[in-house]
């Protein structure tokens, strides 16, 4: 009753102020009963709070993935991609590289995604969602399943010698970068700076050209 | 503790949708986005051998640094060339670029 009233004080549209009040709701009804069966798993002694932390970053995970292929509004899409991205950094971090997942919140959830928005907007992707699936869309569900099915089959039927998980320190992890990849490090940032350079290149507006082709027709 | 099959499952899980994402979205930008999908699993899973088994040299960790790099460079370029292509034929659906030069 009281949210009610702060989002009728909201300045919003009447429209948007059911939309956030529906979308709201419908995702707590979604998530709350797996939070509430993991905490339950977890007081009863069940599940290790690691285990806790992954199911709930898995969750992230594959929601994000599902929203980023599935959702027919293309911001929507890019928006689940970040979701995604991030809970990928939560990973990260329960794998104990701590430097990773601080270079993918900053890659993704700066850099790529705000180049992703900007492809959006100034392309005709949000004007057109028809287009946006194919009638390929049965073949690549099937396709997609079966990969998924044969991934997960393979991975869980090989006999891992895994040990106990091990934090990268910072300091490990920047003495083996520059000490044993400074060549493929080095190659990186040239592959970096070429790529920007073929971007602004491609992307330019070349009116010369424009001119010439007018001119020979 | 969390067995490494764990994150390998899940790993898998996201290339699959990745892969699907590839397959069934028209819209270049949508695929670009599935790529990413694609890459992050494979930066997943190279960390969590790192972790679990190579412990002393972590050589995956620093594959998933340069698979980083790479994908948001492919992700600058990519879109340089999906705006060109959006400029010449006012759509940014891939079955329409279907010639090499016009």
């Amino acid at each position: 009753m009281g949210g009610a009233v702060v989002l009728n004080r909201l300045p919003l549209p009447a429209q948007l102020d059911r939309t956030v009040t529906t979308g709201g709701l419908l995702a707590g009804a979604i998530v709350t009963p797996p939070l509430i069966a993991l905490i339950v798993l977890r007081v009863l002694g069940n599940i290790s709070s690691a285990q806790m932390v992954w199911w709930m970053l898995a969750g992230v995970i594959v929601a994000g993935a599902l929203g980023a292929v599935t959702l027919r509004n293309v911001v929507h899409s890019a928006l689940a991609l970040i979701a995604a991205a991030m809970g990928l950094a939560g990973m990260f971090l329960l794998l104990a590289s701590e430097f990773l997942a601080l270079v993918q919140v900053l890659v993704y959830g700066g850099g790529v995604a705000i180049l992703l928005m900007f492809g959006l907007m100034l392309t005709n992707a949000t004007e057109d969602p028809v287009v946006i699936d194919g009638s390929q869309k049965p073949f690549a569900a099937g396709v997609g399943l079966i990969l998924g099915v044969a991934l997960t089959a393979a991975m869980l039927s090989a006999n891992w010698d895994a040990s106990i998980s091990t934090v990268v320190d910072f300091r490990d992890l920047g003495a083996r970068l520059y000490r044993d990849f400074g060549v493929p490090f080095e190659v990186a940032s040239l592959v970096l700076l070429v790529a920007l350079v073929g971007a602004v290149a491609i992307s330019r507006r070349d009116n010369d050209d424009d001119n010439d082709a007018e001119a020979a027709s | 503790m969390i067995p490494l099959e764990y994150y390998l499952v899940l790993s898998g899980i996201l290339f699959a949708l990745g892969f699907y994402g590839v397959l069934a979205r028209r819209s270049a930008i949508l695929i670009l986005i599935a790529v990413e999908l694609m890459l992050a699993a494979v930066s997943l899973n190279f960390v969590a051998f790192a972790s679990y088994m190579d412990a002393e040299l972590f050589t995956g960790v620093i594959f998933a640094i340069f698979v980083i790099t790479i994908a948001a460079a492919e992700v600058g370029l990519a879109l340089g060339i999906v705006l060109r292509i959006f400029r010449e034929r006012r759509s940014a659906n891939v079955d329409e670029a279907s010639s090499l030069k016009w």
